[in-house]
């Protein structure tokens, strides 16, 4: 406690003699908006620890499969069932796989579907939703009455019908299944905020001096979005690996011999009782980045958020 | 600077009503009716002149201005920019027009987008229409910065890291940077020191000559409009009622209205503020969505009188050359044959039902 204090103390004295430097004429802090966000969140502890474990996560998942002597896709009997050991940390499944290795490819299959995903909702719900509450009017009216229309419909049968309609379940349907399933929310935050700046003075500045439409679009309103957009990333990437791994556990998932944390979890199902790892291992995986994926997200909330910018 | 009308008007309001709709009803939508901002404003700019418009806040000062622009659409009446009428105008044929008419906004910290540098955001304009290479562009910027008295070197900072009579100084400059005929100045010192005021406003002038800038200025601080204007309009509650040469107004007030805005001005002599008669209007500014009938200020004039003035309209009448106003009892209160009454507020009969909040004008 007394070292963190000290520590303040002395990037404040740090700051004060970098405000002075101004003041005699020195450069000005370019991004000094920037640097203080950098700078509350990593005052936040939980927020620090969330980025820690995600990027623990993101490295385990990205480095293991290099490094493993075992070939995750190998089928031997003699191997099966084996409890964690030295050799197989997370030990084998009823094929005799190992499930070090299975665990960490199929974290890359779920981190992957995670973020197409969320880009692809970012996407969409970007375009939506700005153009809806930029358009106002009876466009905006009859865009968010579809949008509720849509809103009505359950989350999961939704992305089940979607994968459905594909017949086929791989990476991209997957993407696409998960992104039809949950883009409304960021539609509806992204019409929100637009609405909110298009009420400002310089938006009003851009209309009188004659700038077209996308132009303010484009250049005036989406970049001064970019906060709500980064937050937004972190706050749906849980739900959309969180929903993969659900549809993988029933069984609408990656199928074998290729894996994602869910389709693993739902191998482990039948075992339970006797092999209870096969289960729990994928499902704190799947815990552990969503958990931490909320961290990075609430901290950078309190970062980026204008209003706590006194503080 | 002509004073009165030498030469065609540049710009020239004819009867301006822009009324905003108040909506009620989740599904349907219903008009039940209409904030009336502005009603039936008519005025002349000349080319070279300063035309203060000044009234109390929600009479629809910046309503006129806005709507002069196009940023607003009038509901009726017609707008006349240098002898086109562009009223009717698509954007698209707006575009061209608008490198002609700028605006300066009352907010500096709201008027400059806070992810734009200085130098893009004076830029704007010009990236907008089209009109600077890469090379060009930094020049011009550097130059209107030197216009308004900024360092050169500001471009490449942002707003943030300025205080507001700077910011406003960079809105000066990106209104200047179409060498623009017309600017609207919405209240371009409210928001800033009185120190600082002066120089905005000293600036104003300054450029008013190096570029041949006609101004419309729109303010409620009458000492400020005093000093910049040639002629200042008066608004009460969407209409207006005085228009005369500045020192004529301040010198012989004609409209009730603006006799009582002349002395609520402070006057920085405590023998002269002693003795001198102020009148405080009655009453609030009543709903511009169902403004009193007949002459509109009569709920609060201390001049009523039993005739007239609840039962007609009062139209614009010229009293002396360039001197107009819209009170019927002008002559007597010129001749001082009137004196302002005390009062209470007269209610308007039906009573005024609580409106929605205006738009924000």
């Amino acid at each position: 406690m007394v070292v963190d204090r000290r520590a303040d103390f002395e990037a404040s004295l740090t700051r004060t003699a970098e405000l002075r430097g101004d003041q005699a004429g020195g450069a000005l802090q370019r991004a000094s908006l920037l640097r203080d966000a950098v700078h509350r969140f990593l005052k936040n502890r939980a927020a620090v620890a969330g980025a820690i474990a995600f990027l623990i996560m993101v490295v385990f998942v990205t480095i293991t499969p290099w490094l493993s002597p075992h070939d995750p896709y190998a089928i031997d009997f003699g191997k099966a069932y084996l409890r964690p050991s030295w050799d197989h940390p997370f030990g084998t499944d009823d094929f005799g796989r190992d499930l070090f290795i299975r665990t960490a490819l199929g974290g890359r299959v779920s981190i992957l579907i995670g973020f197409a995903a969320t880009v692809a909702i970012m996407l969409v719900g970007i375009l939506y939703g700005s153009l809806s509450g930029f358009a106002g009017g009876a466009l905006d009216n009859g865009m968010m009455r579809f949008l509720d229309a849509l809103y009505g419909l359950p989350y999961l049968p939704f992305a089940i019908l979607t994968l459905a309609i594909f017949g086929t379940v791989n990476f991209w349907t997957m993407v696409v299944a998960l992104t039809v399933a949950s883009w409304f929310t960021t539609a509806r935050v992204m019409r929100g905020q637009i609405i909110t700046l298009k009420e400002n003075d310089y938006v009003r500045a851009a209309n009188a001096l004659g700038a077209r439409w996308y132009r303010i679009l484009f250049r005036h309103l989406l970049p001064n979005t970019l906060g709500v957009i980064l937050i937004f990333v972190f706050l749906e990437l849980p739900g959309v690996i969180l929903g993969e791994a659900f549809l993988s556990f029933i069984g609408l998932g990656i199928s074998a011999p290729k894996a994602s944390w869910g389709t693993l979890a739902q191998e482990g199902y039948s075992s339970y009782l006797a092999y209870p790892y096969i289960i729990i291992i994928p499902s704190l995986c799947i815990g552990w980045l969503i958990l931490s994926a909320f961290f990075v997200a609430d901290g950078l909330r309190d970062a980026l958020d204008p209003r706590s910018q006194e503080a | 600077m002509s004073t009165n009308g030498a030469g065609a008007p540049l710009v020239s309001v004819e009867h301006l009503k822009v009324y905003f709709p108040i909506r009620s009803g989740i599904v349907l939508d219903r008009h039940v009716g209409d904030i009336k901002a502005v009603d039936n404003v008519s005025f002349d700019v000349y080319r070279g002149e300063t035309l203060g418009l000044v009234g109390e806040s929600g009479c629809g000062k910046s309503t006129v201005g806005r709507a002069i622009l196009r940023l607003y659409d009038p509901t009726e009446g017609r707008i006349v920019f240098d002898g086109q009428d562009i009223t009717e105008l698509k954007e698209s044929q707006m575009r061209p027009l608008r490198r002609r008419m700028q605006m300066i906004f009352q907010d500096p910290f709201a008027s400059l987008n806070p992810r734009h540098s200085v130098g893009r955001i004076i830029g704007d304009p010009l990236r907008a229409h089209g009109l600077a290479k890469r090379g060009d562009l930094s020049k011009r910027v550097r130059e209107l910065l030197q216009v308004v008295g900024l360092p050169p070197d500001a471009g490449s900072r942002f707003p943030h890291e300025f205080s507001g009579g700077q910011r406003q100084r960079i809105g000066l400059a990106r209104s200047l940077a179409l060498n623009p005929d017309f600017i609207v100045a919405d209240e371009p010192v409210s928001a800033l020191d009185v120190s600082i005021q002066a120089q905005i406003i000293n600036l104003l002038e300054r450029l008013q000559g190096e570029f041949d800038l006609t101004y419309l200025f729109i303010a409620h601080d009458l000492a400020v409009v005093r000093h910049i204007s040639d002629r200042i309009a008066v608004m009460y509650l969407g209409s207006i009622v005085e228009i005369s040469p500045a020192e004529e107004l301040y010198e012989n007030p004609l409209h009730p209205y603006t006799i009582a805005l002349l002395s609520a001005v402070p006057i920085p002599d405590p023998e002269v503020e002693a003795k001198r008669e102020t009148i405080l209007l009655a009453g609030d500014l009543p709903s511009p969505a169902n403004p009193p009938h007949a002459c509109r200020f009569h709920t609060r004039c201390p001049y009523i009188q039993p005739t007239r003035c609840t039962t007609e309209v009062p139209a614009l009448r010229k009293l002396s050359d360039g001197h107009v106003v819209a009170c019927h009892w002008a002559e007597e209160i010129k001749a001082g044959r009137l004196r302002p009454k005390e009062r209470e507020a007269v209610a308007e009969q039906p009573l005024l039902q609580p409106a929605e909040e205006p738009p924000p004008v």
